[in-house]
């Protein structure tokens, strides 16, 4: 009888994704994205090692292609809709528990064990300082000063070298590259549960993956400031 | 043994709450931790004091009556166990403990420690069911249920509803007493006909009922005195993908 | 007014379908207009409510509990029989009526138990179609296990939960019907009084434990489903909410009480370690499968057990009872415990004990194999004890486990007042003087799930049913009558807590009104009770006020209630001079103190009928006609 009164089920997938579950998953799918950029980024600024024309020529490559435009907006919106639910959601939670415990500890005397980390409690803090970050490294780099090389090209090198031959650039950096490692560390694992997957012998190992790509990751963004600063001093 | 309590009283669901110093004395270290709260109660009714509220019935785990958050965690510091079930050798003489309501949006407090939780049996209502009318069942061993599906389907079916779940969880999510019912319906060939149906309208109703939304922190299943897999947190989000993408 | 247990002619097996047909029926478009009141929500009242609901009529229901699925039921652990015979081991419907009578001492209908073998069948069906885990095989079918000594496996279980797995099935069928708008749930409701109008039952005072107020509801019919009585004993396997005030009322209305005396003691709980103790804990009575029970030969002999040398040992229940030895039914294990403990053989601290040791079991099997028979009992034990019962025996002693007693009603669960229906352990019907273990989850469900669903239907098909309106007069005196108690017991402001005289009440009925009865202790039991409640009266201390939620004002008003009880409970056992079942008078037992029946004189039901409180209820005997079973003496040795 119960189902004849109010058949309910979503008719628009947009309905779906506005519940609890249909937000994380959007987190999470937004967030997955996010992180294959990251990937992306990674793997295309590792060329900084490679020297100037590799890199320069990469960078080059990819603002010259016209479908940049289209990933550019593409990522824009991924990003904001990745913050936008994401502080919402927060808002919710918030809501949800109006009066504070007064006393309140992470379940570590029981078994199992939480997920509970320093990470995984400060989602949006680490997020909303990431958002700032990005603002201020568009401005660095995407919108920084132009060099050209001599082949006529902009010369992203000269650039990088000069901003992280600044010790006070290289600690901003390292600070947000461990934001990004807390993030990430919570992060990665957590979208493979919002996304529903849960297996007795993988889920374990997508725990782990999650934290050594994290690993990968934030430690090679970390390592490219340090490497640059001490590119940037003649030995 | 003599310990120094700090408890949560509040009249009512709209008085202001505090957290009161009582000291309980003669606290043996065999009693429950509700045995040592009726003890400080005789006390308090032999001051002629109004006696601290709390709920509990069968006192050995599973009615989920019982439930307060003590020195921070839902029923206390023992794996899966609820409150009724926590023994005060646990403690020390002397100890300070902290007693307070389990705390959600969801769950308005009655009195002291006494929270409503009927926000759970209407999620229940919403579609926690298989739809079979008394009489029109048929016969039980014409389906065939896999014993590794029926042992699975009786984990998730263990949860008592007492909402340490909620309490515990920083969003005071009911994710993981949903998604338990969803898995004990669901992975028996009986819940098949009303499985997309019903994680559609449980999500909704959870919901509407002003729970937050699942972090993925794993709080609720370390406190769940039934040890209830957050596992089941990622089948619920599945089989709702499932229902969305289904959905005409 | 002699009682008519309206049972249907015919043979036996034909019985309940022969009652199908006479009875009426209701139009369902008519359904809706009928507002039946189901008070309590544990395996009966949810499995009734929700059937009632699902037919169309208009249902209320009311407990106290904040959800539906807290009611006690859902504390059973071991399982439910059912005479399915997927075993081809013997087992049917006939045999399974056979057990349960025999079990019953002779004290039961053989209507009423056939019927529930009958029906035994379709319950399994209609939770395994709700979706209950009951147990699996490894071929996907249903596992049964043999329980109590019966000598066929027919008990169906969930682990060590069947009974809350089957109270989810109901409580899910129920919130199925609330959603469908069909049943209407009143949580936190204490039923104060059955409301009486034109001598049919048509609706209750229930108190909003909330706010304190108290509500007046109108019903057709009206249904007790409010569970047993064990808490009378203050210490018991119940929960602590657990009361006989809602059937007691019912009885101060003029419903009759029946067979109060017979009460049920579990033989394998945790004992009692101190004054401070607010419930016991059963553990499974399987450990007696592999446990062996034992105490010292001499009194006080306080050495550690380990330090006991087999020489010393009295294996007592192997002894007396060569052939069934640790395996003796309920009645005959608790019996003989108490009578070692008696003798000064007691173990423990308290001398209140006996030991359940598993040394040999584990020297024979491993300790692995009796981990995993036995682990979570185990594991249960040593939280509640802090003893590891691999290492040191287990101690075990009694404890009041379910009430037989309960309100008297007819073959259609209908009591003396009409319209009132009672349900479930607050009847009296199916158990006779003992009940078999797993049986009694099968008969609260039979009860709510095929039985109400049509005995109330023919009621109210079938009964002229003259309007009443809440402001009624009827409704009126009960709600005074409500009020007036509840004022009075917060009026006392003695010095006592609640608390004390409850475990007042308890040591005097498990003191005399326990194991063992005797005339002179059953007397002494009377003239206590009746003193206790004068004090009670007189020095009870009831702390708040009544207009928010105030659990002790709640409990204040059950204990009040077993104080009246209470004396029924003893005078019935002083009336029924044999030994029977859970009853167990010492006048009456046979020369090796084997319990006494004597079917020429007790072979009836006793329906006790109320006259006022400390007068002599009147007794109305329903005598108990045996044509399939013919009643034998029991025998284990
Ligand atoms: C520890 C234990 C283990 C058991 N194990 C088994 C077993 O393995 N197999 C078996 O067959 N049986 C077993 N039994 C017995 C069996 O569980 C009970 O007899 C049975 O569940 C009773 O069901 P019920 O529906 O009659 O009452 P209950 O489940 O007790 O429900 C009573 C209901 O009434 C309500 N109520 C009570 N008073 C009032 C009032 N004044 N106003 C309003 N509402 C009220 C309560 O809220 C509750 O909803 C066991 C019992 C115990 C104690
Ligand atoms: C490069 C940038 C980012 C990446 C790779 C990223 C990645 C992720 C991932 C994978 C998740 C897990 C999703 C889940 O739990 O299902 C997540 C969660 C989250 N992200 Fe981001 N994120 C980024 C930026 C941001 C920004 C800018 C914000 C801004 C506010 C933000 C806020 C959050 C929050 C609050 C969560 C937790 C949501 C919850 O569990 O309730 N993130 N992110
Ligand atoms: C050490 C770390 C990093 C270095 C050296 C670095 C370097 C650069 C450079 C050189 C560019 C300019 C590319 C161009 O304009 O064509 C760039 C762009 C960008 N970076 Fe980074 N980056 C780092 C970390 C990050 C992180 C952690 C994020 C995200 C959280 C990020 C997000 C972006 C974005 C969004 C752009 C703009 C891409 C576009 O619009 O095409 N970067 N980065
Ligand atoms: S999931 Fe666990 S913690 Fe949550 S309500 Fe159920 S038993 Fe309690
Ligand atoms: S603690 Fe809360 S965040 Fe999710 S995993 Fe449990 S509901
Ligand atoms: S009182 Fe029943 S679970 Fe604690």
């Amino acid at each position: 009888m119960g189902y004849n009164r109010s058949i309910r089920m979503p008719s628009r997938l947009l309905q779906a994704l506005s519940t609890s579950v249909g937000t994380k998953f959007l987190i999470a799918f937004t967030g997955l994205c996010l992180f294959l950029f990251l990937v992306a980024h990674l793997a295309g600024n590792v060329l900084f090692i490679a020297g100037p024309g590799p890199f320069n020529d990469y960078a080059h490559g990819l603002v010259s292609n016209p479908l940049i435009y289209l990933a550019e907006a593409g990522l824009l919106a991924v990003f904001l809709v990745h913050a936008a639910r994401a502080v919402m959601n927060w808002l919710t939670n918030q809501a949800a528990r109006p009066d504070r415990y007064h006393v309140r500890r992470w379940a570590r005397t029981k078994n199992p064990v939480s997920r509970k980390s320093l990470a995984s409690t400060t989602m949006i803090v680490t997020g909303t300082l990431i958002l700032l970050f990005v603002v201020t490294h568009l401005a660095t780099f995407k919108f920084g000063t132009y060099y050209e090389t001599p082949d006529g090209i902009r010369d992203l090198y000269r650039l990088q070298l000069e901003i992280f031959s600044q010790p006070a650039y290289v600690a901003y950096y390292l600070v947000s590259m461990g934001l990004v490692f807390a993030h990430l560390w919570h992060g990665l694992s957590s979208a493979a549960q919002s996304f529903g997957v849960d297996h007795p012998q993988w889920t374990p190992r997508i725990l782990t993956l999650g934290r050594v790509l994290t690993v990968i990751i934030a430690g090679g963004f970390l390592v490219l400031p340090v490497y640059t600063f001490f590119l940037s001093r003649p030995a | 043994m003599t310990l120094n309590l700090k408890v949560w009283r509040q009249a009512g669901a709209e008085a202001p709450g505090r957290l009161v110093d009582y000291v309980a004395r003669g606290i043996h270290p065999d009693m429950s931790f509700v045995e040592m709260l009726d003890v400080v109660n005789e006390d308090l009714i032999r001051q002629g004091q109004d006696p601290i509220a709390f709920d509990s019935d069968c006192r050995e785990g599973i009615c989920g009556s019982c439930g307060c958050v003590i020195n921070g965690i839902p029923h206390g510091p023992d794996a899966g166990a609820t409150t009724c079930q926590l023994h005060m050798r646990r403690f020390r003489d002397g100890d300070t403990i902290v007693i307070e309501p389990f705390r959600a949006r969801a769950f308005p407090i009655v009195k002291d420690l006494v929270v409503d939780r009927s926000a759970l049996d209407r999620i229940i209502a919403a579609g926690g069911y298989v739809s079979v009318n008394a009489g029109s069942a048929p016969e039980a061993n014409v389906v065939p249920v896999p014993r590794a599906e029926a042992e699975s389907a009786m984990d998730a079916a263990q949860c008592i509803q007492c909402g340490a779940c909620v309490a515990a969880c920083k969003n005071a999510a009911a994710h993981l007493f949903t998604a338990a019912k969803i898995a004990h319906l669901g992975r028996l060939p009986q819940g098949q006909p009303e499985r997309y149906v019903r994680v559609v309208r449980m999500v909704e109703q959870m919901d509407e009922e002003g729970f937050g939304t699942c972090s993925n922190e794993g709080e609720c299943e370390a406190v769940c005195p039934k040890s209830i897999s957050i596992a089941n947190i990622a089948r619920m989000h599945r089989d709702y993908l499932k229902a969305a993408l289904l959905a005409k | 007014m002699a009682l008519d247990s309206k049972i249907p002619g015919g043979p036996i097996a034909e019985k309940w379908d022969r009652r199908k047909f006479e009875n009426k029926l209701v139009n369902p478009a008519n359904r809706r207009k009928f507002e039946v009141i189901v008070v309590g929500t544990g395996l009966a009242g949810a499995s009734a409510a929700a059937s009632l609901g699902e037919l169309g009529y208009n249902v209320k229901a009311f407990f106290i509990h904040d959800s539906p699925r807290r009611a006690h039921s859902i504390a059973a652990q071991g399982g439910i029989n059912a005479a399915k015979n997927y075993r081809n081991d013997g087992d049917s419907v006939y045999r399974l009526f056979y057990d349960t009578v025999k079990g019953g001492d002779y004290r039961a209908r053989e209507a009423n138990v056939f019927r529930l073998a009958q029906l035994s069948v379709n319950i399994i069906d209609q939770c395994v179609a709700q979706g209950v885990p009951f147990a699996r095989e490894y071929g996907g079918l249903l596992d049964n296990r043999s329980f109590g000594g019966a000598q066929v496996s027919r008990t169906f279980y969930a682990r060590g939960q069947t009974g809350q797995q089957l109270l989810l099935g109901a409580f899910q069928s129920l919130m199925r019907q609330v959603d469908a708008g069909t049943v209407t749930l009143f949580p936190r409701r204490e039923m104060l009084d059955l409301v009486v109008a034109g001598g049919q039952a048509r609706g209750i005072v229930a108190r909003n434990l909330v706010n304190g107020e108290l509500e007046r509801h109108h019903g057709h019919a009206v249904l007790l489903c409010t569970g047993g009585y064990g808490t009378v004993f203050y210490l018991s396997t119940n929960a602590v909410n657990s009361n006989v005030t809602a059937a007691w009322r019912a009885h101060k209305r003029g419903a009759f009480f029946a067979n109060p005396c017979f009460t049920q003691i579990h033989p394998t709980c945790i004992p009692v370690s101190g004054d401070h103790q607010s419930k016991l804990t059963l553990m499974s009575e399987s450990l007696r499968n592999d446990g062996r029970v034992w105490v010292p030969k001499t009194p006080g002999d306080r050495r550690r057990p380990a330090e006991i040398p087999e020489a010393d040992r009295d294996y007592y229940l192997e002894r007396r009872y060569p052939s069934f030895g640790n395996l003796v039914p309920r009645d005959v294990a608790s019996r003989a415990a108490k009578a070692v403990c008696d003798e000064g053989r007691g173990v423990g601290e308290t001398g209140l004990s006996v030991y359940l040791d598993f040394a040999d079991a584990i020297r024979r099997l491993g300790a692995d194999t009796i981990r995993d028979r036995y682990g979570n009992l185990f594991d249960m034990y040593k939280r509640i004890t802090d003893e590891d019962p691999y290492q040191v025996p287990m101690r075990i002693y009694p404890a009041v486990h379910y009430t037989m007693g309960g309100l008297w009603v007819d073959y259609n669960l209908m009591s003396t007042v009409p319209g009132l229906f009672v349900l479930g352990e607050a009847n009296f019907s199916d158990h006779g003087a003992n009940r078999l273990g797993a049986s009694a989850l099968m008969q609260g469900l039979a009860d709510g799930y095929f039985i109400a669903p049509y005995t109330v239907a023919n009621y109210l098909g079938g009964t002229t049913l003259p309007a009443v309106a809440t402001t009624d007069d009827a409704f009126a005196d009960a709600a005074d009558a409500a009020q007036a108690r509840i004022t009075r017991v917060l009026q006392v402001n003695g010095r006592r807590t609640i608390r004390d005289f409850h475990r007042a009440i308890g040591a005097i009925c498990w003191d005399y009104v326990g194991m063992a009865r005797t005339r002179d202790g059953l007397q002494t039991a009377i003239a206590r009770i009746r003193q206790l409640r004068d004090e009670f009266w007189q020095d009870v201390s009831v702390p708040g006020t009544p207009d928010n939620l105030n659990p002790a004002l709640d409990y204040a008003g059950r204990v009040a209630d077993y104080m009246e009880f209470a004396e029924l409970l003893a005078l019935d056992a002083l009336r029924r001079e044999e030994s029977c079942g859970g009853h167990f008078r010492e006048e009456y037992q046979t020369p090796d103190g084997e319990a006494l029946r004597r079917d020429d004189e007790f072979s009836y039901v006793a329906a006790w009928e109320f006259q006022g409180v400390g007068r002599d209820p009147v007794l109305h005997a329903e005598p108990l006609v045996f044509e399939e079973v013919h009643p034998t003496q029991r025998s284990y040795k």
